[in-house]
């Protein structure tokens, strides 16, 4: 069946007929956003449906690094699970690599539209992974610091 | 086409053994309107009949005062010696009164729905079911499972245990669709709670079997999960609330009988009397494969050069921006310089009748009076 098809069955989007169980409308009259693996931006648009596209690449935190799965462009349209692939960028290679690895792909051909949304979860799963500075001491002021030379 | 699809059949311990043909029923076309009007028909078959009492609200004597008591013409309720005597009753705004237009148990509670168009929803709904996009918005946990449709050998049929279905569906991956039905089970809101629908839940995978050889029994306490035989698929089951996409998990012996059952695009079925399965519209709904098609690219004109709106600059606003003025009206910067120069004449005039005219008409005196302190 092709994805055409298949996007206008997933896509509908009113309360009432909800085929979608992905589908996060939280905003009245704001953004359709979408919960589903392989939804680079988290859109519910066809473009970056993780359902109704036959390659979708899909990029998530995992403990030993990033994962980067992507549907095989030649599998059959019933396969679930064999149909899927999944790499990983080590934990300590750093963000040059990463983003590498994942520029890579749309490189070989696979969703060059797809590059830039893929790059910029990328980035923003390795500033995720970053720990957090520690904020520097406070300075007391005032009163209180004139109480604690005292 | 290249090749008729097939569907590996997947034995009781989990690996994909043998492989079958793709039923046609499960290429039929799919259709979510029909699914949904056919399911909203449907589901009303099963409701039972409802109505106040038929004396609700006229176990009273209440006759009108008439006119001239200062009150109402509503039936009154006769007598004295308690506070109903005097109230008003019957009617529906009153208390204690009928409502307005009491409910009969002789409503229309059924709807009939023409068979060819619950068959082409039931259809509908198993073809869906074999996509695994519209499985997974549908919400099954069918990340890991192999395949959709997911097929198992005979051996499940004659099941005994729900150890064994429990191991099956492990090995099927398909167990977290299962555990997700147990997590889901609430409390139901409302009075539902004490007419025996204490819990609400979700669905879980439906088992298609052709044989009971204890299966029902096996796998019946598994919350969730429902069974049933394949000559006996239903609307209800296939598309719970008219949603497309139920996971269903075929034995063998039910996968390779649907051919039977719902017949082929050219093959009557042979259990339903001159079915034949609905041809799609389109017999390829690839739009991007047939706009990319060699015939429609031959035909089509070539694409025109893009047109950009704002190709260099923005738009400038020529009442307030002057180089565009100009450019569109030349003789507005004669205009404009004619009226500088006219300004500044008429400046220098006045610079001149000032100079003559030096300090105020008033005299000294005068102003020395008006400011005194």
């Amino acid at each position: 069946m092709s994805t055409d098809l298949q996007w206008l069955l997933i896509r509908v989007r009113s309360i009432a007929l909800k085929y979608n169980s992905f589908l996060v409308k939280k905003v009245p009259e704001g953004p359709t956003f979408s919960r589903e693996p392989g939804n680079l931006l988290n859109l519910h648009s066809h473009k970056y449906s993780g359902l109704a596209n036959a390659k979708t690449i899909d990029i998530q935190n995992s403990e030993s690094g990033l994962q980067i799965t992507t549907k095989k462009s030649k599998a059959s349209s019933h396969a679930v699970r064999p149909a899927r692939t999944t790499s990983a960028v080590r934990n300590r290679s750093g963000g040059r690599r990463s983003l590498g690895v994942v520029a890579s792909l749309a490189k070989k051909g696979y969703r060059p539209d797809l590059r830039a949304a893929a790059l910029g979860r990328t980035s923003a799963l390795l500033a995720t992974q970053k720990e957090k500075k520690a904020s520097p001491p406070k300075k007391v002021r005032g009163k209180k610091a004139a109480a604690s030379t005292a | 086409m290249a090749s008729r699809p097939t569907v590996s059949v997947q034995s009781v311990s989990g690996e994909a053994s043998t492989s079958l043909p793709l039923p046609a029923v499960l290429t039929a076309p799919i259709r979510l309107d029909v699914v949904a009007q056919v399911h909203k028909s449907i589901a009303k078959n099963r409701r039972q009949a409802y109505a106040v009492s038929e004396k609700a609200g006229h176990q009273t004597s209440a006759e009108s005062w008439g006119t001239g008591r200062a009150v109402a013409r509503i039936p009154r309720v006769g007598g004295g010696g308690t506070h109903r005597s005097g109230q008003a009753a019957f009617g529906n705004m009153c208390r204690g009164g009928r409502m307005f237009a009491p409910t009969k148990t002789w409503r229309k509670w059924h709807v009939k729905v023409n068979q060819n168009q619950r068959r082409f929803a039931t259809v509908s709904a198993l073809a869906a079911s074999a996509l695994p996009s519209l499985v997974l918005a549908r919400g099954h946990r069918i990340e890991q499972i192999a395949e959709v449709p997911l097929v198992v050998g005979n051996g499940a049929e004659s099941f005994k245990k729900t150890k064994e279905a429990i191991t099956l569906l492990k090995a099927l991956n398909a167990y977290t669709d299962v555990t997700k039905v147990s997590n889901s089970r609430k409390l139901r809101a409302g009075k539902g709670k004490m007419r025996n629908r204490r819990y609400r839940q979700r669905r879980g995978p439906l088992i298609v079997f052709n044989e009971d050889n204890g299966i029902v029994k096996a796998f019946r306490n598994l919350p969730g999960v429902e069974l049933v035989n394949v000559q006996r698929l239903n609307l209800l089951q296939l598309a719970p609330g008219g949603h497309l996409g139920r996971f269903i998990i075929w034995t063998e012996g039910a996968f390779t009988l649907l051919d039977e059952v719902f017949g082929t695009f050219d093959k009557v079925s042979s259990y339903k009397k001159d079915y034949l399965l609905p041809t799609a519209k389109i017999s390829n709904p690839d739009v991007t494969r047939l706009i990319n098609s060699s015939e429609i690219q031959a035909v089509v004109r070539p694409a025109g050069p893009k047109v950009q709106k704002r190709p260099w600059t923005q738009k400038k606003n020529p009442l307030v921006n002057k180089g565009v003025l100009f450019r569109m009206n030349p003789y507005a910067k004669t205009l404009r310089r004619q009226e500088l120069l006219k300004q500044e004449r008429v400046k220098e005039q006045k610079e001149k009748k000032g100079k003559k005219a030096k300090g105020s008409s008033a005299g000294e005196a005068f102003l020395n009076t008006l400011f005194a302190p």
